[in-house]
């Protein structure tokens, strides 16, 4: 079986803030795996040890989204691939989808595609449907459970909004996982040591054989608002009957209860 | 936010990054949800030790925390000696308890092991010792004997192929579980420090007892104990070194032992700059968070620039074990600055956090008890401060080892 990971490197939530001109403050970003990512990479390690099957993470972005590439690497992919060309700076969800179902057909004999079922920078949920679509192949969104996963077809459960259902699919196929998957693995310090001074092959446009053109609109973005501030709390005094008559006191008046 | 252990590439490089992020990771996940619970319930009974000690001892063995600076020929990870520090400093900025396992296991006996053990000692005991599955302890201290270690009272008699060893050795971290304790005991007194030797001990071996110790004032997620040998038959081939090297050896372990506690202290003091600079900008006096009273940014200064010297002064040392070079003196000028400003960095924390830094719904309280025994064990402040200047009037000096410590060659711990 040859799996391959769709690895997208996000900033860390609480590590982005925004200047006064709009703009994503890079200095304090701490950069790290998307969330839903990882679990696609512990269920493709786990599906290949059993079958001796072989892992490849591919990743979209700039040339330090190696970090996340080499994390997968220690945590016992085999294989990495960086796509990154000047062209896909603004590139969004459906056009990254185009240029990395490209880059699988350029791999070959790539049985399935585990990616997470969104983002945590932009949250839109597309590129794994999107990657189903260019690939022409069938999807399995918001897996939570995969049963069975042969050299023809996979069975796995997926937690939709009010139900939960057991589906059966041919391979190839896309399957984007949700946080309950399982539990993803750390790093092996024996495979820091190796993947650390591993080159990774870097894919440009060209490489995949798209062009520009290929690749349909570009996301701008026209203003970036932070968060409010959280106002700060206040803090009840008094002994535990005192401060618990008070809270419910609260949550009264606030239409809480 | 800043980065607190960005910018010293000049020491670290790629690896020692994704070996930061993989500890941090860890023990922000497996331990700090849990920590303060575990603080409160203690290790010293049975029930603590079943529940966490075993367990996050266990699990760190399993990702290679334990071995991460031996050979991999040796069963290690093959990292460096700055790794020991990397991993220290992140253990401790979450619980001093991670760190102490890694400085008596790590430190204190296995390098010991590698850099004075033959090869059948190493393949006997520092293999499983660094894959994890035994777990090592270190035993120099007496009840009438700390700082004075030439006033131990233990003793190994030699009868044919086996010592018969007798004494009391007390404030052992993990006592209660490890299952190879480094003994340090006299076979011939009248030699004073001379006539110490080192052994092997195994906790198998007849003879050989545990106690925990209540009513630590830090450390107490963690075990610490007494250690009784009556009448142990040890064999003479768990003879570490040869016969009267013992006090050398002790002494080189504490090289490596003092070590891990400076990177540890180092991280504790991060953690206490933390959680002070997330307090100073939530909390408001006057109408202003508090991190805008010049006070309070003064406390906060004062950790910054205690962090990096710390920082630096413990990688320098990292950097000349890496060399091969002897280091005592800048281990151990780390481990007492780090130590004591770990100390003041946690009590700076407390005044910070106000009375909320009083109760351990806040980790600074934690700090500071844990904070404290570190500026007593592996060598007091005081013992710390006479040796700079012992050095400095030439008083001390560098004698030649019949086994040093090996220099770091990264084609060799990769073999």
């Amino acid at each position: 079986m040859h799996a391959v990971v769709c690895v997208k490197q996000v900033p860390e939530q609480n590590s982005v803030k925004i200047t006064p001109d709009k703009k994503v403050d890079a200095s304090g970003i701490n950069p790290i795996i998307n969330l839903f990512d990882e679990y696609a990479i512990e269920e493709a390690l786990q599906w290949a040890e059993k079958s001796n099957g072989q892992v490849t993470v591919i990743s979209l972005g700039s040339d330090d989204a190696t970090d996340s590439l080499k994390k997968a690497l220690a945590m016992g992919a085999n294989e990495a691939v960086l796509i990154s060309d000047a062209a896909l700076a603004d590139v969004g969800a459906q056009g990254a989808a185009k240029v990395v179902a490209a880059a699988i057909k350029k791999l070959g004999n790539v049985d399935i595609v585990f990616c997470g079922k969104q983002s945590t920078d932009d949250e839109t949920g597309q590129f794994g449907p999107a990657l189903a679509r260019f690939l022409g192949w069938p999807q399995l969104t918001y897996v939570f459970k995969v049963h069975e996963l042969t050299a023809s077809s996979i069975v796995v459960d997926r937690a939709l909004e009010d139900t939960l259902e057991t589906v059966e699919s041919s391979l190839p196929v896309v399957v984007t996982a949700v946080k309950d998957l399982n539990e993803p693995r750390y790093p092996s310090l024996l495979k820091i040591r190796k993947v650390s001074k591993q080159p990774i092959p870097t894919w440009g446009l060209s490489d995949v054989g798209l062009s520009v053109g290929d690749l349909g609109g570009t996301i701008k973005i026209s203003d970036r608002v932070p968060p409010p501030p959280r106002p700060s709390g206040e803090m009840i005094s008094g002994d535990v009957q005192t401060q618990v008559k008070a809270l419910v006191q609260k949550l009264v008046e606030s239409q809480v209860l | 936010m800043i980065d607190w252990t960005a910018n010293y590439g000049f020491f670290l490089n790629e690896e020692h990054a994704m070996l930061r992020k993989t500890v941090r990771d860890f023990a922000e996940k497996e331990v700090a949800p849990y920590i303060q619970e575990w603080d409160r319930k203690g290790a010293s009974h049975d029930a603590g030790m079943a529940e966490h000690m075993i367990p996050v001892i266990k699990r760190m063995g399993e990702l290679g925390f334990l071995g991460v600076c031996i050979p991999q020929k040796y069963g290690g990870a093959g990292f460096d000696y700055l790794g020991l520090a990397v991993v220290c400093e992140e253990l401790e900025r979450v619980d001093t308890t991670l760190r102490v396992i890694l400085s008596v296991h790590t430190g204190l006996n296995s390098l010991a092991v590698f850099q004075w053990g033959n090869e059948e000692q190493k393949q006997k005991y520092l293999v499983p010792q660094a894959k994890g599955e035994k777990i090592a302890a270190y035993c120099l201290t007496e009840p009438n004997a700390g700082t004075d270690v030439a006033g131990m009272q233990s003793t190994a008699v030699l009868e044919g192929d086996h010592y018969v060893l007798n004494g009391e050795k007390t404030w052992i971290s993990l006592s209660d579980l490890a299952d190879h304790f480094l003994v340090v005991a006299y076979t011939d007194k009248g030699k004073k420090q001379r006539g110490m030797t080192a052994f092997i001990v195994e906790r198998s071996f007849e003879g050989v007892e545990t106690t925990p110790i209540h009513g630590k004032l830090g450390v107490r997620a963690g075990n610490t104990g007494s250690v009784v040998f009556k009448n142990v038959r040890v064999p003479v081939a768990n003879r570490l070194g040869d016969e009267g090297e013992g006090f050398k050896i002790a002494m080189t372990a504490l090289d490596n032992g003092r070590y891990t506690v400076a990177s540890g202290a180092t991280g504790l003091i991060q953690a206490a700059l933390e959680a002070s600079l997330k307090y100073s900008k939530e909390r408001e006096t006057f109408g202003v968070p508090i991190g805008n009273h010049q006070l309070v940014k003064r406390m906060l200064s004062h950790m910054i620039l205690n962090l990096e010297t710390s920082r630096m002064l413990c990688y320098r040392a990292g950097w000349l074990k890496n060399q091969g070079i002897r280091n005592t003196r800048e281990t151990t000028l780390a481990k007492w600055h780090a130590t004591v400003e770990s100390f003041n960095a946690a009590n700076d924390a407390i005044q910070i956090h106000g009375a909320y830094g009083f109760s351990d719904e806040y980790p600074v309280e934690r700090y500071l008890r844990n904070s404290r025994g570190a500026v007593i064990y592996e060598g007091t402040r005081e013992l710390q401060e006479l040796l700079q200047a012992d050095f400095a009037l030439e008083e001390r000096s560098y004698k030649a080892l019949r086994c040093e410590l090996p220099a770091y060659d990264e084609a060799a711990w990769n073999e």
